[in-house]
């Protein structure tokens, strides 16, 4: 009898989601953006509230080998070259396969469009829950995330002028 | 009672995926429903075949990645959505970095849809020294609770024990976490160290 040779456990669990893809604990449009403390190139920690609630904020996930962040760089400095004195512009970089060295050199050849951090914890990776690199995530004065976004592809006019709205 | 049988389902009624998502442009997709499932640490790990290829070339019809075939070596399987995408890229460029300290004494493939073809062309781009099997219908994503809602599989890796039982595994693996290359590393060492 099967029944008495084995117990089954099961165990089911519903989650009512609005936004994509299955985790439910995935920041969205409309949820407060996590509010941490991430590192920068030398260790320190930098405090991400400084700027989130307090004004908008465009975040970027990123890596020096990551082919779709690339690809996203033009439309990154275009929305820096727009928005640039309203919207704090953070680079968090990933770190996964990217040593602190490599990263410093390669910031130092770019000149990137965003405030370099090196979240070597991984906590805003796991509060975020980003999957991928090239990430972004466009946060209004409030805290409220009014878009996430990933690929080389993305358009932020929309979000950067309803992040800076009054 | 002989045996203990445990399984983990999670039914997931969310919108459809989309790349971007703005309070503009959210609409609701269809319901999709999402069977998370697979063995347990302590449960024995499902034998199976599939074809390989590597940065190499394409391994031969007759000579197909077999699990049981490695019992007696730790070995990690790691399930990945798509070759080329950010996500795996990390993922499978952090275990060709790490690869001599994370998988010393163990056995490390990659499964994901691809084909062999692109597995190849995936491979050599990242120098990867592991090999890279292919699962297109997810016939084994499905047992290892790695089938994905759509035509991706979902990121999920184990480490399979010398014993043929699963030692660790871990459901919605992060890409871009480090923490979740330190506990993979941490499981294989405790996993070799087991008789």
């Amino acid at each position: 009898m099967r029944g008495r040779k084995s117990l089954a456990v099961v165990v089911v669990a519903f989650a009512l989601t609005t936004g994509p893809g299955l985790a439910a604990q995935t920041p969205g449009v409309g949820d407060a953006a996590p509010v941490l403390a991430v590192h920068d190139l030398d260790g320190q920690p930098v405090d991400l509230g400084q700027w989130i609630g307090k004004q908008p904020v465009f975040l970027q996930f990123w890596a020096t080998w990551c082919t779709s962040c690339a690809a996203l760089e033009p439309a990154v400095e275009a929305a820096k070259a727009a928005y640039g004195g309203k919207v704090q512009f953070i680079g968090i970089n990933i770190t996964v396969g990217d040593p602190r060295d490599s990263v410093r050199a390669w910031v130092a050849r770019h000149d990137p469009p965003w405030l370099v951090l090196y979240d070597d914890e991984g906590a805003s990776q796991r509060a975020y829950d980003v999957a991928e690199t090239s990430y972004v995530v466009i946060i209004d004065r409030t805290g409220r995330i009014v878009y996430t976004g990933v690929g080389g592809k993305q358009s932020f006019g929309t979000a950067l002028r309803r992040a800076t709205a009054k | 009672m002989k045996s203990i049988f445990a399984s983990l389902l999670i039914l997931a009624v969310a919108a459809g995926p989309v790349a971007a998502q703005d309070s503009s442009a959210a609409t609701l997709g269809p319901a999709t429903a999402i069977l998370v499932t697979g063995p347990e640490p302590g449960m024995k790990a499902v034998d199976f075949t599939l074809p390989w290829a590597d940065r190499n070339g394409i391994g031969a019809p007759d000579d197909p990645f077999s699990l049981g075939a490695l019992k007696g070596q730790v070995v990690v399987l790691a399930f990945y959505p798509q070759d080329f995408t950010s996500g795996c890229t990390a993922e499978m460029r952090t275990f060709a970095d790490k690869y001599d300290v994370m998988f010393a004494g163990a056995v490390v493939v990659g499964i994901s849809i691809d084909s062999l073809e692109t597995h190849v062309r995936f491979a050599k781009s990242l120098g990867l020294p592991f090999k890279l099997l292919s699962d297109p219908r997810q016939r084994i994503a499905a047992k290892y609770g790695a089938k994905g809602s759509g035509t991706q599989m979902r990121r999920v890796v184990y480490v399979i024990g010398k014993d043929g039982k699963v030692a660790w595994r871990e459901m919605q693996f992060n890409a871009t976490d480090p923490k979740g290359y330190d506990r993979l590393q941490q499981a294989i060492a405790t996993a070799r160290g087991k008789s």
